[in-house]
């Protein structure tokens, strides 16, 4: 079966719809219940769900390419799907980042701070509705029979400044924002890259004297640097999809770096890491997930690297 | 200073990665010199936010074996930077901006000098001198700066 994007996209958008669903009834189950385990285990879900969303937003873009030309198709209706779906998708990434906080807090002082669950709650809730928003105009483009007679297809929660057109026209305009963009990716990969190395250091063996718990502090400035690089990262792909969609160089960077946050998941979640004191040695699982940190990081600098090189050129 | 440039842009080696379509020409030397850009600033970073008290209380004597890091990182790229700056050095040596780029570079190598001295030295896990802190951040400005200027360098051109 060969992989086909449009295909993906249909596939992958079930995610950020039905997985937040699932994963607030997990956490309102976990509140109901006191459960910290059901909590982390929601929490976990959300930065999973928050990570496919990516490539879920991504994919569409080779959907609109592939049916935007075809009669009865409305460009128009597939350009609200994408403002709105950029809309759900900031709000689901918001959801996602502080929901691996709580994940962060929780090992700090063995639960997530009385703020985490709450904000979480109300983001994925907010998520969910605009996700719903968007998913609807997305079911419009091809089924309009999904409308009632006399429902106008399209809905106001799609902001014309989130399309690519506006995104891109601002990026032609303003020709330091490009450039700026491009600063900002690099220092973000910079932090980003500076923390995976700290952090796996102690890991593999080095850093012998620091205590795992406070290595494990310097987490979160690893996690800014992500952020930071996947909103300047979707402002380059939103403002010139056409360099991205086709390009095997940039496949292969998302694969890699989808890897890589399941890896951050896993060393934010599994105990046994954190848990040893100084001077301690980490079992081989740990010091081999921490190894692949380092690769599959070094991989997407790559791919990143060589998007110009690979496949079409810019 | 051109008839260096020129003799730079002359060798065989800087003629083959300036020109050859082969991916592991110019594309696969400017990989490697933002792997060691991502190893150098971003050690320099960790020691910096650590430094300036914002990244927990992981032990500063700790941090000790970063330096070797950046060094690593940093060594890679003034290898391969001396590569990328042959393959076209009578462009690049006439734009201003990457003159800014080595000050600024210059600037991060001596900062580096007391900021390792306290993190080797004995007191480096009591209180953080104040001067200490102020080094760091410097230290943070101008890293953020080698790699604005070091962007901005293909822009120039």
């Amino acid at each position: 079966m060969k992989l086909n994007f449009v295909h993906v996209h249909l596939l992958l958008n079930h995610v950020p719809t039905v997985g937040t669903i699932i994963a607030l009834g997990l956490l309102m189950l976990a509140l109901v219940k006191k459960s910290q385990e059901l909590k982390r285990a929601s929490f976990a879900l959300f930065f999973a769900i928050a990570l496919v969303s990516l490539p879920t937003y991504m994919t569409g873009y080779s959907a609109q390419k592939a049916i935007k030309d075809r009669p009865g198709v409305s460009s128009s209706l597939i350009e609200q799907h994408q403002s709105a779906a950029l809309l759900a998708l900031i709000f689901m990434e918001a959801t996602g980042v502080v929901a691996w906080f709580g994940l962060w807090q929780a090992r700090k002082r063995s639960a997530a701070a009385g703020w985490n669950a709450p904000v979480v709650l109300l983001l994925s809730a907010v998520t969910i509705g605009l996700m719903a928003a968007a998913a609807n105009i997305g079911g419009e483009i091809s089924h309009p029979e999904i409308m009632s007679a006399g429902e106008a297809p399209g809905g106001t929660l799609a902001p014309a400044a989130l399309t690519s057109a506006s995104i891109s026209h601002f990026q032609f305009a303003h020709p330091w924002a490009w450039p700026t963009l491009e600063t900002l990716h690099f220092i973000g990969l910079s932090l980003l890259f500076g923390i995976v190395l700290a952090g796996n250091l102690r890991i593999l063996g080095f850093m012998k004297n620091a205590p795992f718990l406070d290595v494990h502090r310097l987490l979160p400035w690893g996690v800014w640097g992500f952020v930071l690089n996947s909103v300047t990262g979707m402002m380059f792909f939103a403002g010139a999809s056409g360099q991205y969609i086709e390009n095997p160089a940039f496949h292969l960077k998302v694969v890699f770096m989808l890897l890589a946050g399941a890896n951050v998941l896993y060393l934010t979640w599994f105990d046994e890491v954190w848990a040893l004191g100084p001077g301690a040695n980490a079992p081989l699982s740990a010091k081999l997930v921490a190894a692949s940190q380092v690769f599959l990081w070094i991989g997407v600098i790559y791919f990143g690297r060589m998007l110009p090189y690979i496949g079409n050129a810019f | 200073m051109d008839a260096y440039f020129e003799w730079l842009q002359g060798l065989r080696l800087s003629m083959w990665i300036a020109e050859s379509e082969s991916i592991w020409a110019f594309p696969f030397v400017l990989f490697l010199h933002s792997a060691g850009m991502g190893v150098s600033a971003g050690s320099a970073f960790v020691i910096a936010l650590r430094l300036l008290g914002l990244a927990g209380p992981v032990p500063v004597s700790s941090l000790r074996v970063l330096f070797k890091i950046f060094w690593a990182g940093f060594f890679l790229n003034l290898v391969t930077g001396s590569i990328l700056f042959a393959a076209h050095a009578t462009i690049t040596g006439h734009i201003p901006i990457y003159y800014a780029k080595l000050t600024l570079i210059l600037a991060g190598m001596l900062l580096s000098v007391p900021i390792r001295g306290f993190v080797d030295g004995e007191a480096s896990d009591s209180v953080i001198p104040a001067s200490i802190r102020t080094l760091a951040g410097v230290s943070l400005v101008v890293w953020i700066g080698v790699i604005a200027t070091g962007r901005l360098i293909a822009y120039a051109q």
